[in-house]
């Protein structure tokens, strides 16, 4: 649905995209996630063809960006990061706007701005003021502005950015309505625990190159080192180590929090292995779980390769 | 046809009327055009009627009638000089500041109905204040001396007039990314065109060609200005006061003869009134007749219909440079495209 290729932007000597490259099958939520200045905000807006590569393409729903933008804008609901409304129109009247200047039908949208209100939570904002809502409001009102000619594709750059964490909850809940609606979403964010809960894949960007993407829980498993296990015992917690420590599989274990944590490297069937050998050595195994080392601890990874 | 009318009428227009009627600033505006162009005529009747002592004949009613219509024509020009660079100098940079402008770029809006949109809108109140001043300027036929083909001809030099102040601001507002300096150059192009191209025509005026045959007329630059046009459709008289070197000095500075037959000729005299140059005789200058331009590129035009085509041709010259500034991603025709990886 996405596909970018090679894509650099050069802004004098500063190189803010550096032959950027991945792609968002239809329907994923691809989370986008890098520092500020890595070159999220200059992706999103190559893709929204408002800005012109350096080189490189990037293609929406099979339509490039540069030779076609007119297409792009017809499938892609694009929302900035930053944003203003305009003065003296109420909810209704804005969205009323944009979807005459997608060319929507008089008769149509009436129902398309009720509809899209009802969807962001807005219905009872409809006749207010766009500049009197809240941060928060405005941001699910510039949601819906983004659906008024029903994009396949959004764009959303830190959409959660300056919201109280109810908002943020409430944003969510509407992205996850809209891939239930099929929508293919790309999210960026610095806010990275939501994104693991919601992106079914991921990208990290740093310093304008892409580090990783594919799906979450690969690229955690491609940027995390080895695997953690977290196992507790019924007392015998020295002689579990001692049982573990040999093991060619593992390369560290100790004591964290009154638990054993033991680092390994390995698939499931390693981890059932261990867990056997430790049985099979007379250990009494109350639990035995393999810790997720999550998307900020891959985030810091990926990112910390070019410090120093 | 519809496709005109799409174009025509785009969303932007409907939401800028919306905004802007709402707002307090737009009554509070005609209003204080209004009391200014109002107040301007009735301060001309009052000094009019102070130094008449008995009432207007025919011709002294004529003449204060053209009178007042010069002066409120004039003002009224320079009222729009003013009013119409702010309508439009904030047109798109606004949208910068505001940073609403992608939101417009990403709908299915071209570029061009953007500034289309905005310039219908900004026109269209620029039109009402016009509107508005009719029923002023309707007080003009109580007195005579001013036909309506005057008043129509005097309303459609300053729409145009307006209109061309009115893209100008445009480009400038696409040209510069914040409103204050857009408004700054606005209102300078607006400056070079009511007067520095009146005078330029004062610097630079027409030298006197003795041997043409017809009478000498200002420099064609001076006919961007609406003024030259608005005066000669209120006086309805030639030009001979303007842009013409010289051309009052034939009865002081030269000694003419009239012989029963042949041309009129004259000796040009210095200073002292001693006859100069070598060439003894010249011919007079024919002197112009009529409110056409006597000579030069718009011979034969009225003076009106050389300053609307001038400024339209500066209208649409500032509308295809801002069509050509304003797209995010800029096609212009000498710029390569970017290598494909």
């Amino acid at each position: 649905m996405i596909a970018v290729e090679g894509l650099t932007k050069v802004y004098g000597r500063r190189t803010a995209l550096d032959h950027a490259s991945f792609e968002v099958p239809k329907g994923e939520i691809f989370g986008f996630v890098g520092p500020n200045g890595a070159g999220k905000t200059t992706t999103l807006r190559i893709l929204a063809a408002l800005l012109e590569p350096t080189s490189g393409r990037a293609f929406v729903d099979g339509a490039d960006v540069l030779q076609h933008p007119n297409l792009v804008h017809e499938r892609l609901g694009y929302m900035p990061d930053f944003f203003g409304v305009y003065d003296q129109l109420t909810a209704v009247e804005y969205l009323d706007f944009y979807a005459a200047c997608y060319r929507q039908p008089k008769a149509r949208r009436q129902k398309i701005a009720d509809d899209l209100l009802e969807l962001v939570g807005l219905s009872d904002r409809r006749d207010q003021s766009v500049d009197t809502l809240s941060r928060g409001l405005k941001q699910r009102l510039c949601l819906a502005r983004a659906l008024v000619h029903d994009p396949a594709v959004l764009l959303l750059d830190e959409p959660a950015s300056g919201l109280d964490p109810r908002a943020r909850v409430e944003m969510r809940e509407i992205l996850k309505e809209l891939q239930k609606m099929g929508k293919t979403i790309v999210i960026s964010s610095h806010i990275l625990p939501e994104l693991t809960e919601l992106c079914t894949m991921v990208g990290i960007i740093d310093q304008g190159r892409i580090r990783a993407t594919g799906p979450v829980q690969d690229v955690i498993r491609q940027l995390t080192i080895g695997r953690r296990l977290r196992i507790s015992v019924v007392g015998q917690r020295e002689e579990a180590i001692a049982v573990l420590k040999p093991l060619p599989s593992i390369r560290e274990a100790g004591m964290v929090n009154g638990a054993i944590e033991a680092a390994f490297e390995g698939d499931e069937a390693t981890a059932a292995s261990i867990l056997q050998t430790l049985i099979a050595a007379g250990i009494k195994v109350s639990g035995f779980n393999q810790l997720d080392g999550g998307l900020e601890d891959a985030f810091l990874k990926a990112t910390s390769e070019n410090l120093g | 046809m519809r496709r005109i009318a799409v174009a025509l009428w785009n969303p932007i227009v409907a939401k800028e009327y919306r905004s802007r009627m709402r707002t307090w600033r737009s009554p509070v505006a005609m209003t204080v055009y209004i009391l200014l162009l109002g107040g301007l005529g009735w301060a001309i009747f009052s000094a009019m009627s102070a130094s008449t002592h008995s009432a207007f004949n025919q011709g002294q009613a004529a003449s204060f009638g053209q009178g007042l219509f010069i002066y409120l024509v004039l003002f009224q020009m320079v009222l729009l000089a003013f009013i119409t660079p702010a309508l439009t100098a904030g047109a798109i940079s606004s949208e910068r500041e505001r940073q609403t402008i992608d939101l417009l770029f990403v709908t299915k809006l071209p570029s061009f109905s953007i500034l289309w949109g905005k310039l219908l809108a900004s026109m269209s109140f620029v039109l009402l204040l016009l509107l508005l001043s009719v029923p002023i300027f309707s007080l003009v036929f109580f007195f005579g001396g001013i036909e309506l083909d005057q008043l129509a001809a005097a309303f459609l030099v300053t729409a145009v007039a307006a209109l061309t102040l009115g893209i100008i601001g445009l480009a400038c507002s696409t040209a510069f990314n914040r409103t204050l300096p857009a408004t700054v150059a606005a209102y300078g192009g607006a400056f070079i065109l009511l007067a520095g191209s009146l005078l330029f025509g004062l610097l630079f005026p027409t030298d006197i060609d003795p041997n043409a045959t017809n009478a000498p007329a200002p420099p064609a630059v001076s006919y961007l200005s609406p003024v030259l046009p608005l005066v000669t459709i209120g006086t309805n008289a030639p030009v001979t006061w303007y842009g013409v070197r010289n051309s009052q000095g034939y009865g002081t500075s030269a000694s003419c003869a009239s012989p029963a037959y042949g041309p009129t000729t004259c000796v040009p005299l210095g200073p002292n009134g001693v006859p100069i140059g070598k060439g003894g005789l010249i011919r007079n200058p024919p002197q112009p007749s009529g409110t056409t331009i006597p000579s030069g590129l718009f011979s034969g035009w009225q003076y009106w219909q050389a300053s609307v085509t001038m400024q339209l041709l500066v209208s649409l010259a500032a509308l295809v440079l801002s069509a050509l500034l304003l797209p995010p991603i800029r096609r212009l025709p000498w710029r390569k495209s970017p290598v494909s990886a």
